[in-house]
């Protein structure tokens, strides 16, 4: 892939200055003077003065009646380019969760999205409490009615933790690989089982290809988990969130991977 | 002088973007791994550039963890693949505004979202159609030709049209359009409402679905079978109906259906 000049060069003289960053911030918001700016901001007059001139000269921004305007593309330069920003704060806060780790299963577009994970928060387990990602998800499961998760494995905790969310009335919606999944539905309490699939409480997918993910979303939180590059599943670490967007973002996940289940 | 707290807290503000981005070595080596290994005489030639500076990029991408060395080739790390990814994102998505430039820079864009301007990338293959002063309503008329033959349409209604709606009604009485969905406000449906031809036609038929909702609505959006138009206000809050930005690839249906969802 190529950058093209025009882009290469806006991108270049606005990511440069984090002095002309925060006065786009500050127009971004509503127009304003360069007092007004000096003011918000405590860059000196002089600073700001400058860079307004750049950037009123480089059309980026435009003087009308004494106050500055940020132009519409320049909006979406901006806002676009903290976008750009915060995924790679996600990057940098939950390092220890991405590095070294396999992400063949986060498709492009869940990754193209990874700023909606903004508000997660990273589960580690500690020599304390090595069970705390797996209790974590636990609580998740069992304070929720509605689940819809993609397990790689089976723990042996999982068929009981199913059997209760059905028996709360609750509905289970599950993608799990092919090596595992006649183990994972038979575990499952036989009456329990058939009756919730009988009435639709209980879906089981089987993936045929390798499953390199870990995914629940509940009612009010999701979690994930990822495999390491030598290929054994991380259990130390899961990404949880309460955040709708991330909620969202894992919803989307599962559906995509759903999708390569037929 | 800006004090060393204002200069630190501004540093900490927009950290992360600027050692990426204004590096023209460091940015197109992470678009060259990406997709695909790459050996360093292969790195090389598509670059254009001597060895030394080459390997020196190489060796700053390594220290922050964004790419690795195994046996004699180079590859993106998992962080790398995120960020390039990201990058890639922020790339197309200038790249959509700026091969539209004249229609996105005269509009006021407050109708579309911050989370769905951050995917405007999905537009990258939009054109605009834009009127002239030899012909004033090519823009519209490029509109109404592209509307006629679907079976479906969805719009958000931003402005009340004698025109346009006469158009639409012209078209429920034909056989292509089946199932008419307009989201407006309060003001526009009342004006339709208060008209007795587009009453009967309109909101006593059975084809038509209208929305009320409260937002302002600073956006005119289509989606039809096969494509999306939209059309903006000017900052003077003046509705333009001299430019349609029009787009037939799924992407940007995918962005017109996801915009459309929020309101």
């Amino acid at each position: 892939m190529n950058i093209n000049n025009d882009i290469n060069n806006d991108m270049k003289f606005l990511a440069k200055s984090e002095i002309r960053l925060k006065i786009l911030s500050e127009l971004n918001n509503g127009p304003d003077n360069v007092r007004g700016i000096v003011k918000k901001t405590n860059i000196t007059y002089s600073s700001v003065s400058s860079n307004i001139s750049k950037l009123e000269k480089n059309n980026y921004i435009t003087k009308v009646d004494n106050k500055y305007y940020i132009n519409p593309m320049t909006q979406v330069y901006f806002k676009t380019l903290m976008d750009f920003k915060n995924s790679v704060q996600i990057v940098n806060n939950y390092n220890a969760f991405w590095n070294k780790h396999n992400l063949n299963q986060l498709n492009i577009s869940a990754i193209k999205r990874l700023t909606d994970l903004k508000n997660s928060e990273l589960i580690e387990t500690t020599p304390i409490d090595i069970y705390k990602t797996h209790n974590t998800i636990k609580d998740q499961i069992l304070n929720s009615t509605n689940i819809h998760a993609i397990f790689p494995y089976i723990h042996p905790e999982y068929p009981k933790l199913i059997e209760e969310v059905l028996e709360n009335e609750g509905s289970v919606e599950l993608i799990v690989p092919q090596s595992i999944f006649k183990e994972m539905t038979f575990r499952i309490n036989e009456n329990i089982r058939k009756n919730a699939i009988r009435n639709g409480k209980l879906k089981v997918y089987s993936f045929k290809k390798d499953l390199n993910l870990y995914l629940t979303i509940c009612d009010e939180n999701m979690s994930l988990g990822l495999f390491k590059n030598d290929g054994s599943f991380d259990q130390n670490r899961i990404l949880i969130s309460t955040d709708i967007k991330s909620c969202k973002w894992a919803k989307n996940l599962f559906e995509d991977v759903k999708k390569e289940v037929r | 002088m800006t004090s060393v707290e204002t200069k630190k807290e501004l540093n900490d503000e927009f950290s992360g973007i600027k050692y990426i981005l204004t590096s023209g070595m460091r940015s197109k080596l992470l678009l060259a791994m990406y997709g695909n290994r790459k050996n360093l005489d292969e790195l090389r030639n598509e670059l254009k550039k001597p060895s030394a500076t080459i390997l020196h990029g190489l060796k700053e991408l390594e220290n922050i963890n964004l790419i690795k060395k195994v046996q004699k080739y180079y590859e993106l790390t998992s962080n790398g693949y995120l960020l390039t990814t990201n990058m890639v994102k922020l790339i197309e998505n200038w790249y959509a505004v700026n091969k539209s430039k004249l229609f996105w820079n005269s509009h006021d864009l407050s109708g579309i979202p911050d989370e769905i301007l951050n995917d405007v990338y999905l537009l990258k293959n939009a054109e605009y159609v834009t009127s002239t002063t030899s012909d004033l309503s090519n823009a519209y008329n490029t509109y109404i030709k592209l509307i006629s033959k679907s079976r479906e349409l969805k719009i958000i209604f931003p402005i009340y049209s004698e025109s346009l709606l006469k158009h639409l009604i012209k078209l429920l009485k034909g056989n292509n359009l089946k199932k008419l969905e307009l989201i407006t406000n309060e003001e526009i449906f009342n004006s339709i409402n208060a008209n007795d031809t587009f009453k009967k036609e309109l909101l006593n038929n059975k084809k038509v679905k209208i929305k009320c909702i409260e937002k302002k609505l600073k956006i005119f959006l289509t989606q039809g079978d096969g494509f999306m138009a939209m059309t903006l206000f000017f900052k003077d809050g003046h509705y333009d109906d001299s430019q349609v930005l029009i787009a037939k690839d799924s992407n940007a249906q995918k962005w017109a259906k996801m915009l459309k969802k929020i309101y």
